[in-house]
């Protein structure tokens, strides 16, 4: 508090907890992705670049008071919405996907931006309605979440419009939801995922899904990146292979090293002890935005850093648990450690407004 | 107020709901993390195993297979090195560029080219060499060996030919070799504890397995012992990395008692007649000339022959496939008569001076049926000793109807008829020992006393591989004492066999060997002939299969105008007398004398033998 209160002298928001322990992530990411990429240097140094930017993204994104956010908050929505249409008209198509769009020095995904802009535009929407929320509100707000989440899908990319849509449920859910609204619609999609699986997966999506009930079924299909990433975390041991000594990873059993599967690269290389050491510094990091949450000034501030720092746990437990093999193969980075500009920019973002909560205290609450 | 409660109540709402969204991921977490411990702690050893297993690759190095030596020490059966062009095709980028620069100094056939054009891309992705061109000849490598430094990624290196120095010569007793099915080379491996993998060759036509005669039989100590040389290799097979070799162990070779020059000399005898040869040596029963003609070449066979070719040899009607030696049967006619002999001493049926009167042929008292002899008026008052000599049929006919049947087949057993008596040939023959019993199971007819009488003089049903008659020819130069045969010298697991007798004492051999001497020295023996071959004394005796049977010579003369239907020529014998060293058997198909046509082969091998 006195350290708060200090920088509210300066004039400088700042929070030296998440600021330091994200720093450290960041390196331990280039360090990480050295390995991850058989020592390329020039993907490190070009996601050395977008970490020192991102920093700097996080600390400017942190200094406007949140009522800049609140306000324009709907902006940032549609601004993104744009970006999203027009991805799917001009954007740059990879491996069958179109999520890119082609700034000529940097592609930017912009389904990244839009699971940022979603829950802060929400959480502004629901700042001034009364709770709980009524049932029309909760109808316009879930609209609004499918049709997003709907955008990023078509593209497609099941995992980030996963990651949206729960975003934007997470954010309603802590506005207050009534539990029977929850029971009811949970109840629906339960008897609705035939209907889900039939229309709205794509069929290499559903093989994923069918693959990760028996991996074995088809080792050196569909199975393989599961089996390989099995067999890459497994051999890692309590200890690992040691930095770079991942046979697994370095002689190419391992798919999509620097992206999805670089936690398996760490298990590997860094065994059981590297893990736990990864793990404990993203579990400060949620146990610092759950102090924060529970502390932040008014309703806009707590959904807001709720909503995003269960964005980022979730995205955290979906990377994780596909690499283990326990949910199927979703495209989705490791937070601060995986390759891809968007992705890392999106989560400096993320905590940047977080920040921005946490710090800027009103004199009088209301 | 209400203000102030309300904010507090969805203060503690918010608090309660995030809380529960921390503690249900924190659960998620919990399994999260035993799972990684699972994966990493408990389940180590299995991944590690399987990392392992995902970056190694065997693969296997074929031994060289022993070298089969004849009993001087001549090789027989040779590895004989061929050169291969090889490139190593990920150091090339451009492989018509290659392939043209070559030409220049070694000519490449279309086929070679395109066989390296169709597995180039292959060989390269994996990181193995390729073979452009096999058995390059000493001007084709004396001109790559001097330009060799403009080829950096070009070499010659040695295969080997699995080559019988006397293609013709061994066919049927050293065998040979040919490539293996998918299942005989599951079964070789998994002897060694290998499984089916890649394997670096050092032979040209790959995996051999022997398949006839000695390659068969000896496979496993020819074969030796696959090597190992373990590679790391990436997610695409390719080599990266040779981590460790595990050398071959090269195959025992073998040093059979065949005796080169006899085995010439019994081959140029017989002279692609059909017939067979079988020499032995006395002292061990080792085997030193085994020949069946006519022949096959069996660098042919292992080296690869058209189908068309192939077909020619199967259905030749001289089957020079079929091992006569030890497959063929024939009845052993007059040379049968000794064994009679031995078997009425020892029954005292007869004695050296017993004689009877041979008139030309023998009556059957039962049915008044006429047996004849070969000469038409007869030898008159003869004894046993002339009754060989000069092969007497009515006294062995006589002599066959006063004997128990069963006895008389139970004796003839000991002479090697109707088993096996070799120790390592390839699926010999037992030849046929008749007895009421088989003829009863086969025939559905009881056994008649004509039968007893016909086997007096060697004819009938019973049968003889020329084998089996050169170790019956065996016993009786060694008095009934002798090893089963074997091809390889000083073999361990011989067995000997001991002759019990009760009446037959020293005396009564020597009057055999002294019988079987004057089938060739007495002026009235029956392979007189061979007086004039021979450099030293010789006991043999010879005999003519009756193949079709006729009243008189010139019903003969009729149906030997069909080749097929004329006599088989059959001797046996053994020398140098008075203390034999060696005995041989010999067969001719239809060679119609057995004294003048089978007893010239058989002195020119025992020459041969002794003269060594």
């Amino acid at each position: 508090m006195k350290k708060i209160i200090d920088s509210l002298k300066s004039g400088i928001y700042f929070d030296h907890y998440l600021f330091i322990s994200i720093t450290i992530l960041s390196l331990m990411g280039l360090v990480f992705l050295y390995s991850a990429s058989d020592g390329n240097a020039t993907t490190v140094i070009k996601q050395s670049f977008f970490v020192i930017f991102g920093l700097i993204l996080m600390f400017i994104v942190s200094q406007p008071d949140p009522d800049f956010y609140k306000n324009n908050s709907l902006i940032f929505l549609i601004f993104s919405i744009i970006l999203i249409l027009l991805t799917l008209f001009v954007g740059k198509e990879v491996n069958g996907a179109t999520r890119w769009l082609d700034l000529g020095f940097f592609t930017l995904q912009p389904s990244e931006i839009i699971k940022i802009a979603l829950p802060v535009f929400l959480a502004a929407y629901l700042y001034d309605k009364t709770l709980p929320i009524s049932l029309l509100n909760t109808f316009i707000t879930l609209a609004l979440i499918i049709v997003v989440a709907n955008f990023v899908r078509i593209q497609p990319d099941l995992g980030t419009s996963l990651v949206i849509l729960i975003a934007g449920l997470y954010v309603l859910f802590l506005a207050g939801l009534s539990w029977r609204f929850i029971g009811v619609s949970f109840g629906i999609f339960i008897l609705s995922l035939p209907f889900i699986w039939n229309n709205f997966l794509e069929p290499f999506q559903r093989q994923r899904i069918l693959t990760l009930l028996d991996p074995t079924a088809d080792p050196f299909g569909s199975g393989w990146n599961i089996t390989q990433s099995k067999i890459a975390i497994g051999s890692g041991g309590i200890q690992g292979k040691g930095y770079q000594m991942g046979s697994q990873a370095h002689l190419d059993f391992l798919p999509e090293t620097e992206t999805d599967f670089i936690f398996s690269v760490i298990a590997e290389e860094f065994g059981f002890i590297g893990v736990c050491i990864l793990l404990s510094i993203f579990f400060f990091i949620l146990l610092r935005c759950l102090y924060l949450a529970l502390n932040a000034r008014d309703r806009f501030c707590r959904l807001t850093v709720g909503g995003l720092s269960l964005l980022f746990l979730s995205t955290i437990f979906i990377n994780l648990a596909m690499v283990i093999g326990i949910i199927p193969v979703v495209g989705m980075p490791l937070p601060f450690i995986s390759k891809g500009g968007s992705s890392l920019l999106s989560f400096y973002l993320a905590f940047g407004i977080i920040i921005s909560m946490a710090t800027h205290k009103k004199l009088m609450q209301k | 107020m209400i203000d102030i409660n309300e904010r507090f109540s969805e203060k503690k709402n918010f608090f309660n709901r995030l809380i529960f969204v921390y503690i249900f991921f924190a659960c998620l977490f919990l399994y999260l993390i035993y799972k990684t411990f699972s994966l990493q702690v408990s389940s180590f050893t299995d991944y590690e195993i399987a990392s392992l297993k995902n970056k190694t690759r065997e693969v296997l190095i074929q031994p060289r297979r022993g070298i089969i030596y004849d009993r001087n020490g001549e090789i027989i059966v040779n590895n004989v090195p061929s050169y291969n062009l090889i490139i190593n095709p990920s150091a090339i980028y451009d492989l018509n560029s290659t392939l043209s620069d070559i030409k220049k100094i070694i000519d490449l056939s279309d086929l070679e080219i395109k066989n390296a054009q169709d597995n180039f891309s292959l060989k390269k992705k994996l990181n193995r060499e390729l073979i452009l061109k096999t058995n390059l000849t000493n001007e084709e490598i004396a001109k790559f060996e001097v330009r060799k430094y403009r080829y950096p990624n070009l070499f010659i290196a040695e295969r080997y030919s699995r080559e019988n120095m006397y293609p013709y010569l061994f066919s049927h007793s050293v065998g040979y070799v040919g490539s293996i099915n998918e299942e005989g080379l599951q079964d070789i491996l998994s002897s060694q504890d290998l499984k089916p993998r890649e394997t670096i060759f050092k032979y040209s036509n790959g995996y051999l397995k022997g398949k006839t005669g000695l390659e068969n039989i000896y496979d496993k100590q020819l074969r030796g012992f696959f090597g190992k040389r373990i590679y790391e290799v990436d997610a695409n097979g390719r080599f990266l990395e040779e981590k460790e070799t595990i050398d071959s162990i090269d195959g025992k070779d073998i040093y059979t008692s065949l005796d080169l020059k006899a085995q010439q000399v019994a081959y140029n005898e017989l002279n692609n007649r059909r017939g067979a040869v079988v020499a032995v040596n006395l002292e061990n029963g080792a085997i030193l000339s085994y020949v069946s003609s006519p022949s096959f070449s069996v660098n042919d066979i292992t080296n690869g022959l058209s189908q068309n070719e192939f077909n020619k040899l199967l259905n030749d009607n001289d089957k020079p496939f079929f091992d006569r030696a030890g497959q063929g049967r024939y009845s052993p006619a007059s040379t049968i008569k000794p064994a009679i002999g031995l078997f009425g001493l020892e029954k005292d049926l007869i004695d050296w001076q017993y004689t009877i009167d041979d008139i030309g042929f023998f009556v059957l008292p039962e049915d008044g049926r006429i047996y004849r002899g070969w000469r038409k008026d007869g030898h008159g008052i003869i004894n046993l000793q002339d009754a060989i000599i000069e092969s007497s049929n009515t006294f062995f006919f006589s002599l066959a109807y006063q004997t128990e049947v069963s006895e008389l087949i139970e004796y003839l057993s000991n002479f090697g008829f109707g088993k096996n008596i070799c120790l390592d040939c390839f699926y010999p023959d037992k030849g046929l020992l008749p007895s009421p019993t088989w003829k009863m199971n086969t025939h559905n007819f009881g056994w008649f006393k004509g039968d007893t009488v016909n086997l007096g003089v060697g004819q009938g049903y019973l049968s003889a591989t020329p084998l089996q008659l050169a170790y019956y020819s065996s016993f009786l130069a060694n008095k009934g004492s002798l090893n089963n045969f074997s091809f390889v010298q000083n073999n361990k697991d011989v067995i000997r066999n001991n002759f019990i007798t009760n009446n037959i004492n020293d005396v009564d051999w020597k009057k055999i060997h002294e019988s079987m001497i004057g089938v060739i020295e007495d002026p009235k023996g029956t392979a007189g002939r061979l007086k004039n071959l021979k450099e030293y004394i010789i006991a043999a005796k010879s005999g003519t299969v009756e193949l079709v049977s006729t009243e008189t010579k010139e019903d003969y003369k009729i149906i030997r105008e069909i080749e097929g239907n004329r006599d088989h020529a059959i001797i046996i014998a053994f020398g140098p007398m008075p203390n034999p060293k060696y005995a041989v058997s010999v067969v001719i198909e239809n060679g119609e004398s057995g004294g003048s046509v089978a007893g010239p082969v058989a002195i020119a091998v025992l020459n041969s033998l002794i003269k060594e």
